[in-house]
């Protein structure tokens, strides 16, 4: 058969067995599940039992890009990673940008499944259709970017793209990333501590092969529409110019910057810490991911002082936010050395943000003391404290070591209800944004969510009623205009929840950033435009509507898999400390009141039971899931 | 006049839309490897740099089937990539690497100006490359040419320490 936009190709690599294996992609599965999370989704579901420990040769790890993926598509630079979390035990995904999934699908893959575990340290190395397991020996405990540079140089093709783990993931600390083309990061659900239990340190791709578009003057056509578009993108000052990190300003102004471990949503030095601190003193240039139009990406440095960082991309909003401001700090060259020491060891900045504030929390209440850290006094706004505990983190040495289970174990470990004050949602911690402050969307997102609180995964649900933007979702049924973003109940927040839901799982099966998501019918990649994309470049018909019925499919597939390890609606929760009301700035006062009657409008729009969380089998079988609900029957968790 | 196709140094953010469209253009496919247009992201460094032909012709002479001439009305050297043989004459001599050979034919690639209408500038989202005329085109080609001339700034330390 003969593929357009997709490559056609999995690769399969048994780690136990030293072998891969090429196989073709099933035909029918473009149609279904697109690509991408919707193919990992299928695989894991397919090929993995309920029950299996995380970080056992048993755990899969799927790595797939979407056929959109390395077109010119804007901003079609994806890597997904799929896999059982070892930090939640539920479902794990995580997303990076850069060129590695651009350069697998040169090389000749739609993605690659790894199964088993290597008995010592190994690499996988693709090229143009092929790949071999080699030995990693000389690279174990060697940082992200010493890696990259030794394999580089070794497989001898300047131009290849390597992911890999650093000593975090190595080390199996439950929050550690996946890091690709130096500082890129997949970073949440602990995808680096699955690839270190497999003993995998690396995968490099290289590829000179084609994407081929089924109507390639219609695809360029469309390409140029949707380019078009972008140009009127709303973000693009704020994200373009200033990166991710620009919302530092604008989120603190409107009283949504998690701050002081998510005691409050404003933080009165949050210029310190903002993108125009970082384009005034530390940014070099800006750097794009592969395809994108946007260009979010920061290349910054720290030339001197007590900081010095070499050049490296970052940081993040969230970056800024987690190690920052939730600290309280207020000296950015103490974040961009520790986002470059994240970045270099494998870690997820965010889970790391909250673990650090977390412990600093727990000290100042005395429930854990300097005979518990170690002699360091755990302060806030205390840069070296940060930096320090970066470190023991990411060696597991010391309280590093309590530190690195994440915060919703760590919680457990000190025990006297400190958990409390944990803040995470099935032990995943908490990002920067913060439903109270933000948009009450973030109740549901943060509950829901298969892998747990995420404001990215699969949409950043605050665009609807903070902004507010549609997402060119208006024709498919979104409620418009938006509530007020704290409004609760009765202002059909399911229904809007569901449909942008959708959106987003539609970028990850596509193979897209989610960044173009957002906007108005000409400002972003709404689902007819991706409809009309996805058709010139693959031959394969289809409209909008049809593109949100594949990204449900997905989204209760991933709904499934979590129900299979044992989840029901009461690990569908808030933490505590985001019910309580915020104590200043704009939105003192604010906090989360109606969860469990937003919780039923939002089961109701997704065709979820009330009562258990349990999909229902209506639900499935009008996705054409009857097989995942006669599983689903088979140990009586249907509805 | 023919018009010039030139790079407004530090714009470009390493993003490989022209590279996509060069290749969709002319291959009908999405491939760097089959694009006239190449960015170079150089890690550790600040460098994100498209890589295309300044037209100048010394590829021409050393073409022994003589595949590669000059278009009268675009001024643009084009490969006639029936008579190519691969002999790679031309990738040897270009001095700034931007003739190159496609992995499947073996055959040269090059910029030719798309007839006179690049795709490249079309889906810049930088502006960075940009389709002018002669007498507007000095200015940036003198541009880069004077920051092969720059001092570098003191402490220069783009990659100090390793950990």
């Amino acid at each position: 058969m003969k593929w357009y936009g997709y490559m056609g190709k999995i690769l399969r690599v048994d780690l136990s067995k030293k072998k891969v294996s090429v196989e073709d992609l099933k035909p029918e599965w473009a149609k279904l599940y697109l690509g991408g999370a919707g193919f990992g989704a299928r695989i894991l579901w397919n090929e993995m039992k309920g029950g299996v420990d995380p970080l056992s040769p048993e755990n899969i790890l799927v790595a797939s890009t979407g056929p959109l993926t390395g077109t010119l598509v804007p901003s079609s630079g994806s890597i997904f990673y799929q896999f059982k979390s070892p930090l939640t035990g539920a479902w794990g995904e995580a997303r990076s940008g850069g060129k590695f999934g651009p350069m697998l699908k040169f090389a000749g893959f739609d993605m690659i499944i790894i199964t088993g575990k290597a008995d010592e340290p190994v690499y996988l190395y693709v090229e143009d259709g092929s790949a071999e397991i080699r030995s990693a020996k000389h690279l174990w405990g060697k940082t992200v970017h010493e890696t990259t540079d030794i394999l580089l140089e070794e497989v001898g093709r300047p131009e290849a793209s390597v992911a890999c783990i650093g000593p975090a993931g190595e080390k199996l600390v439950k929050f550690s990333a996946i890091m690709n083309d130096y500082d890129r990061a997949a970073g949440r659900c602990g995808g680096g501590a699955v690839m270190g239990s497999k003993n995998l340190k690396a995968i490099v791709v290289f590829g000179e092969k084609s994407i081929v578009p089924a109507k390639p003057d219609k695809f360029f056509e469309d390409a140029l529409e949707a380019h078009e578009a972008m140009k009127k993108y709303v973000f693009r000052e704020i994200l373009g110019m200033l990166g991710t990190i620009g919302l530092v300003n604008a989120l603190n102004a409107a009283g949504a910057l998690p701050t002081m471990n998510f005691k409050t949503t404003y933080f009165p030095e949050a210029d310190s810490m903002s993108g125009d601190m970082l384009a005034e003193k530390y940014l070099v240039k800006r750097r794009a991911c592969f395809g994108c139009t946007i260009g979010c990406g920061r290349y910054s440095w720290v030339p001197d002082g007590k900081y010095p960082t070499p050049l490296h991309e970052g940081p993040e909003y969230e970056t800024s936010d987690m190690l920052g401001v939730q600290s309280l700090l207020t000296d950015l060259e103490a974040v961009v050395r520790a986002n470059y020491l994240c970045n270099n060891y494998g870690l997820d900045t965010i889970s790391t943000g909250n673990v650090i504030a977390f412990a600093i929390e727990a000290f100042e209440r005395g429930y854990i003391t300097e005979e518990d850290t170690g002699g360091l006094k755990l302060r806030w706004g205390d840069p070296d404290v940060i930096l320090t505990l970066v470190d023991a983190i990411a060696k597991r040495e010391g309280f590093g070591d309590v530190l690195a289970e994440g915060v919703k174990k760590a919680a457990e470990k000190i025990g006297k209800g400190a958990d409390e004050f944990a803040v995470h949602v099935k032990g995943l911690e908490v990002p920067a944004h913060d439903p109270r402050g933000e948009s009450r969307n973030f109740v549901i997102q943060y509950a829901v969510t298969p892998r747990g609180a995420c404001h990215m995964h699969p949409n950043w649900a605050g665009a609807y009623d903070f902004i507010p933007l549609d997402n060119g979702l208006r024709e498919f049924g979104l409620p418009w205009p938006p509530p007020d973003k704290y409004a609760e109940v009765g202002v059909k927040r399911g229904i809007a929840y569901r449909l942008l839901a959708l959106h987003g799982e539609l970028a990850e099966s596509l193979g897209i950033c989610r960044f173009p998501l957002w906007g108005s019918e000409d400002s972003c990649l709404t689902p007819k435009r991706l409809a009309r994309l996805y058709s010139s470049l693959t031959g394969i018909e289809v409209t909008g509507k049809d593109l949100l019925v594949a990204a449900e499919r997905a989204w209760n597939l991933k709904r499934a898999f979590n129900i299979r390890e044992g989840f029901d609606r009461r690990h569908d929760t808030l933490p505590k400390r985001l019910l309580e009301p915020v104590t200043t700035g704009p939105a003192k006062g604010q906090a989360v009141i109606k969860f469990d009657e937003l919780l039923d409008e939002a089961y109701e729009a997704f065709g979820w039971d009330k009562k258990t969380g349990y999909i229902t089998r209506k639900k499935l079988e009008e996705l054409g899931l009857a097989d995942v609900a006669d599983e689903l029957a088979k140990i009586g968790k249907i509805a | 006049m023919p018009k010039v196709l030139v790079v407004v140094p530090d714009k470009c953010t390493g993003c490989n839309r022209c590279v996509l469209a060069c290749s969709l253009k002319h291959f009908n496919v999405m491939n760097p490897a089959f694009s006239g247009i190449y960015v170079v992201r150089i890690d550790h460094e600040p460098v994100d740099a498209p890589i295309f032909c300044s037209q100048c012709g010394l590829c021409i002479n050393v073409c022994p089937v003589n595949a590669i001439s000059r278009d009268p009305k675009t001024g643009a050297v084009v490969v006639d990539r029936d008579k190519c043989t691969g002999c790679g004459n031309c990738v040897a001599v270009c001095p700034i690497g931007a003739m190159t050979l496609d992995p499947e034919k073996k055959k040269a690639v090059k910029c030719d100006l798309c007839g006179g209408d690049p795709a490249c500038i079309k889906v810049c989202p930088e502006d960075a490359l940009k389709f002018v005329d002669a007498r507007e085109a000095v200015f940036y080609k003198r541009f880069f040419t004077a920051r092969l001339q720059r001092k570098e700034l003191v402490p220069f330390k783009p990659y100090p320490r390793r950990r």
